[in-house]
C-alpha cells in the first residue's frame, strides 16, 4: 500500500482563504448539540469606524448548557461573543485535510486568525465557577470505612488456592505413563509447532510424569542449558526438519 | 443565508454552520515565517507519514511457529515486561510526522511534527465561506509544524564532534565536506583503489581524517598546512606552507598532540592545557622521536639521557664521517661523565633556563655528539643550518669540509632539542619531525647572526654582529695563557647569549682557533687542557 498521497492542491490554487478561530471548549461543546442540519449562529461582519467588527451569535436553542429544551436552573452560555481579529503575522498557514480514504487536499490558506470571546457578565461568571469546581474536585476520593477490614487473617496458605489446588489434584489424579509411542507421537507433533519447550510446558502438553518424560526427551532431544533460549528442550537435529514458512507454504501449494 | 442590512452600521449577517457529516478531518500545516513559503508556487505535492520511528517502537516478531520459537513465548515476555514495569508506548500512526514533497525530486522537502496540546482547552475551527454567504466552520484535528528539510549533505554528530575540535587549526572549511564525500567514495570503491584515492586524499591535504587512525603527527601537520594553504596539492606546498605557518602552530601542535594522546580518555578542549608548565619540551620530542629512529644505537654504555640525545642529533645531522677530529673525540670521551650528568640535569630544567641548559646542552652534546658521530655514518647531507659550508679541518687532513660541518651538526644538532621550533629555510626534512614536538624556544641561532670579526672563510655563515664577548683568537689566547682550560670552559666563556653567536658558529670558530693557535695539551683530571706559554 502506498502510502505516498498526492496532494490535491486545488484549494490553494483557487487561493481560497480561511480562517482560523480560537473557540472556547464549552462553546464546542454547544455545537456539538447542533441539530443535523449544522446552524448554529449567526455571524455579523460589521464595519464601525474603520474598524472591522465581527461578532458572533449563538443560537438560542443551543445556549443552555443542559440538554437541550432545559433552560431552568442551569447558567446560560453566554450568546454573544466577539471575534477578535488578528492577522497570520507573517507565519504561512494551511489547511490540508484528509479523508477516510486517506486522501490529502489542500484546503486553502489562512488569511485570518480569529480568537472568539465570551462578553463578560454575571451569567458567564456562573459558568465559570462551575467549570472551575468541577476540575478542582480530584480524580481520586478517600472514604471512611465504617468497620475495619477484616478479611486479612494469616494464613499458611492461601485458603481458596489450597481448596482449589487439592480438588485439581483429586481430580486429574496421578499422570499415568502412556505408550512410548503414543508420547513420541505426541512430542513431535508439539515440536512441530515450537522450536524450544519448557519441560514445565512439556508436562502440561504430554500429561507425563516428569521423569518419564525426561527420559523420552533424552533419547529425542537436547537441553539447552546456555544460550537465548536458557534451559528449554528441543529435539536433536536429526530429528528435526524445519522449514522456513514459505518453503512450508511452497510445499503446500505443490 | 439572509443578509440584513442593519441600519446603525453597514454590517453583515452571515449563518455559521457547522457540518456534521464530514468524512474529512481538518488540519493545519503550520510553516515558520523565515521559510517563506508560498503555497502558490507549489505545482505539485505529496505527502506521507514519517514511519521511520516503526522499527524503533515495534518489536517484530522473529519467527511464529515452528523453527525459533519458543512455546509460550509472548506471554513469557509480557509477564516479565509488567514485572519490571515497563510500559512501551504504542506507535500510533497518527501521531507520526509528515513528510511533504513539494515540486517533485528537485524541489524542496517538509517534515511536519504533530504539535501537542492543540485540543485539549481549547477547540480551533477552519470558517470557510461558502458560495451562499454562509460560513462553515469545520473543527481543526490536530496542528503540524512543518520545517523544511535539508538536501546538502551535513556531518553526522560524531564528524561534527571531530571537527570542532580542530575549529582553530582548520581554515577551510570547504575542504571538510569535500573530504567527507571523497572519503565516501573510497568507501565504495574496489580495494585496488583505495590506495590511490587515500594517496590522492593526502595530496589534497584537509583535515578530512574524520575517523582515521592518527598514528602520527607528522601526517596531521602535513595536512594541516595543506589546509592552509586552499590549492596546496603536493608535497613541497606542504613544505613550504609549513615553513611559514610553524611558528604560528608550534604551541597548536603542542597541544594538538597532548589532546591526541588523551583522546581515548576524555574530550579535551582547547582551553585546557595553556597553563600546563611543562617539565622540558625535548623530553616529549626525544620520546616522539624514538619510534623513527631505526637505528640502534652502537653498543655504547651511555646512559639513556644521552642515547636520547644523541639519537635526536643524529636525525638532524646532515654527514656524519666516521673520521671525526680524533682529538676533539679523545678529549670529549673523556668527559663522557659529566655530560651525562649534564644531561640529566637539562632534563630537570625548566625550559626559562634557557641560559645555563643552552650551555649545558651543548657541551653536554657535544660530547656526545661527537662521541656518536666516531660511529655512525652520516646519514643524510644537506639542509645544515646555516654552516653549510663551513671549513673546520685543521687536524684532520684531507677531509673536507664536511667535518666542520659535521661537528657544527652535533653540536646543533645537539641543542636543536632546545632551541628547535623554528623552521629553517634549508633541511625541513631531517629538523622537522624533532622540530614539530617542541615548543618553539626563543633560539639565538641563525636568525641572530652572531657579530663576529674574525677573518672566517666564506661559509654561508651568517655575518657576525657585534656584542660584548667576542671570540677572538686573541680572546682564547688571553684564557689559555692564564691557565689550562679544557674546550668545555672555553665554551663557557663564550656564551652564545654575549656573543652573539650561535652555538654551532662558536664551536667552529673555536675550534678554528684552536687550529690556528694549536695551543699544548696536558691532561689534567683525567681531562684534557689546554694551555699556551708565551
Amino acid at each position: 500500500m502506498s502510502d505516498k498521497t498526492e496532494v490535491n492542491l486545488t484549494g490553494v490554487k483557487q487561493s481560497k482563504g480561511v480562517w482560523l478561530v480560537k473557540v472556547p471548549k464549552y462553546l464546542s461543546q454547544q455545537w456539538d448539540k447542533a441539530t443535523d442540519k449544522g446552524e448554529v449562529g449567526k455571524i455579523t461582519i460589521g464595519k464601525k469606524k474603520d474598524k472591522t467588527e465581527v461578532c458572533f451569535s449563538l443560537n438560542a436553542e443551543l445556549s443552555a448548557l443542559g440538554t437541550v429544551g432545559e433552560k431552568d436552573g442551569t447558567p446560560q452560555v453566554p450568546r454573544d461573543h466577539p471575534f477578535t481579529m488578528h492577522s497570520v503575522g507573517g507565519r504561512t498557514m494551511a489547511v490540508f485535510s484528509q479523508s477516510d480514504t486517506d486522501e490529502i487536499s489542500l484546503e486553502g490558506m489562512v488569511v485570518h486568525r480569529a480568537e472568539c470571546r465570551p462578553v463578560v457578565n454575571d451569567n458567564y461568571m456562573k459558568l465559570k465557577k462551575l467549570q472551575i469546581e468541577e476540575s478542582t474536585k480530584p480524580q481520586r476520593l478517600s472514604q471512611q470505612l465504617e468497620r475495619a477490614v477484616t478479611t486479612v487473617f494469616k494464613p499458611v496458605a492461601n485458603h481458596d488456592f489450597n481448596v482449589e489446588y487439592e480438588k485439581k489434584k483429586r481430580s486429574e489424579g496421578k499422570m499415568v505413563r502412556a505408550e512410548r509411542q503414543v508420547v513420541l507421537d505426541m512430542l513431535f507433533s508439539a515440536f512441530e509447532k515450537h522450536q524450544y519447550y519448557n519441560i514445565k510446558d512439556l508436562v502440561d502438553i504430554t500429561r507425563q510424569p516428569v521423569t518419564y518424560l525426561k527420559e523420552i526427551m533424552r533419547e529425542i532431544g537436547t537441553y539447552n542449558s546456555k544460550g537465548a533460549h536458557k534451559s528449554t528442550w528441543e529435539l536433536r537435529p536429526e530429528y528435526r526438519h524445519y522449514q522456513s514458512a514459505e518453503e512450508e507454504e511452497e510445499m503446500q501449494t505443490t | 443565508m439572509t443578509s440584513l442590512g442593519s441600519s446603525s452600521s453597514s454590517a453583515t449577517e452571515y449563518t455559521v454552520r457547522v457540518p456534521k457529516n464530514t468524512s474529512k478531518k481538518y488540519n493545519i500545516m503550520a510553516f515558520n515565517a523565515g521559510d517563506r513559503v508560498s503555497c502558490s508556487t507549489w505545482t505539485q505535492a505529496r505527502m506521507e507519514r514519517d514511519m521511520s520511528a516503526r522499527r524503533i517502537y515495534g518489536e517484530e516478531e522473529t519467527t511464529e511457529g515452528a523453527a525459533g520459537s519458543e512455546f509460550g513465548k509472548k506471554q513469557r515476555e509480557e509477564a516479565r515486561r509488567k514485572k519490571f514495569g515497563i510500559v512501551t508506548r504504542e506507535f500510533k500512526v497518527e501521531d507520526q510526522p509528515w513528510i511533504l514533497k513539494v515540486n517533485g525530486k528537485a524541489g524542496k522537502r517538509f517534515k511536519g511534527i504533530k504539535k501537542g496540546g492543540v485540543t485539549e482547552n481549547a477547540s480551533y475551527y477552519i470558517f470557510t465561506q461558502c458560495p451562499d454567504g454562509a460560513f462553515e466552520a469545520f473543527p481543526v484535528h490536530g496542528w503540524y509544524n512543518f520545517t523544511p528539510l535539508a538536501k546538502h549533505r551535513t556531518l553526522t554528530a560524531e564528524e561534527a564532534e571531530e571537527e570542532w575540535g580542530r575549529r582553530n587549526k582548520v581554515v577551510n572549511h570547504f575542504s571538510i565536506m569535500l573530504q567527507r564525500r571523497l572519503r565516501e567514495q573510497e568507501r565504495g570503491e574496489d580495494e585496488e583503489d583505495e590506495a590511490d584515492k587515500s594517496g590522492k586524499k593526502k595530496k589534497k591535504g584537509g583535515s578530512g581524517r574524520g575517523g582515521d587512525l592518527r598514528i602520527h603527527d607528522l601526517d596531521d601537520d602535513l595536512e594541516m598546512s595543506s589546509d592552509d594553504s586552499d590549492s596546496s596539492a603536493g608535497e613541497d606546498g606542504d613544505s613550504k606552507s609549513k615553513v611559514k605557518k610553524d611558528t604560528g602552530k608550534g604551541k597548536a601542535k603542542k597541544k594538538k598532540k597532548k589532546s591526541n594522546e588523551s583522546e581515548a580518555l576524555e574530550d579535551s578542549d582547547d582551553g585546557d592545557y595553556e597553563g600546563l608548565e611543562v617539565d622540558y619540551m625535548s623530553d616529549e620530542s626525544s620520546s616522539d622521536e624514538e619510534p623513527e629512529k631505526g637505528k640502534p644505537t652502537k653498543g655504547e654504555d651511555l646512559p639513556k639521557g644521552i642515547d636520547e640525545a644523541s639519537e635526536s642529533e643524529e636525525e638532524s645531522e646532515e654527514e656524519k664521517q666516521n673520521d671525526e677530529e680524533a682529538k676533539e673525540e679523545e678529549e670529549e670521551e673523556e668527559g663522557k661523565k659529566t655530560p651525562v650528568q649534564m644531561e640529566k640535569k637539562k632534563k630537570k630544567d625548566s625550559s626559562g633556563e634557557s641560559d645555563s641548559s643552552d650551555d649545558s646542552d651543548i657541551e653536554g652534546e657535544t660530547a656526545s655528539a661527537l662521541f656518536m658521530v666516531k660511529k655512525r655514518t652520516p646519514p643524510k647531507r644537506g639542509g645544515g643550518r646555516g654552516s653549510a659550508g663551513s671549513s673546520r679541518t685543521g687536524s684532520r687532513p684531507g677531509t673536507p669540509s664536511i667535518d666542520s660541518a659535521s661537528t657544527s651538526n652535533t653540536l646543533r644538532a645537539a641543542a636543536s632539542k632546545l632551541e628547535q621550533g623554528k623552521r629553517q629555510t634549508q633541511g625541513p626534512g631531517t629538523d622537522s619531525p624533532a622540530a614539530k614536538r617542541l615548543k618553539m624556544e626563543p633560539s639565538s641561532q641563525s636568525p641572530v647572526p652572531s657579530g663576529k670579526s674574525t677573518p672566517q672563510p666564506p661559509s654561508g655563515k651568517s655575518t657576525p654582529s657585534s656584542s660584548d664577548v667576542q671570540l677572538t683568537e686573541e680572546a682564547v689566547r688571553r684564557y689559555l695563557i692564564r691557565k689550562p682550560m679544557t674546550t668545555k670552559d672555553l665554551l663557557k666563556k663564550f656564551q652564545t647569549k654575549r656573543t652573539g653567536l650561535s652555538s654551532e658558529q662558536t664551536v667552529n670558530v673555536l675550534a678554528q682557533i684552536l687550529k690556528r693557535l694549536n695551543p699544548e695539551r696536558k691532561n689534567v683530571n683525567d681531562k684534557m687542557h689546554f694551555y699556551l706559554t708565551e
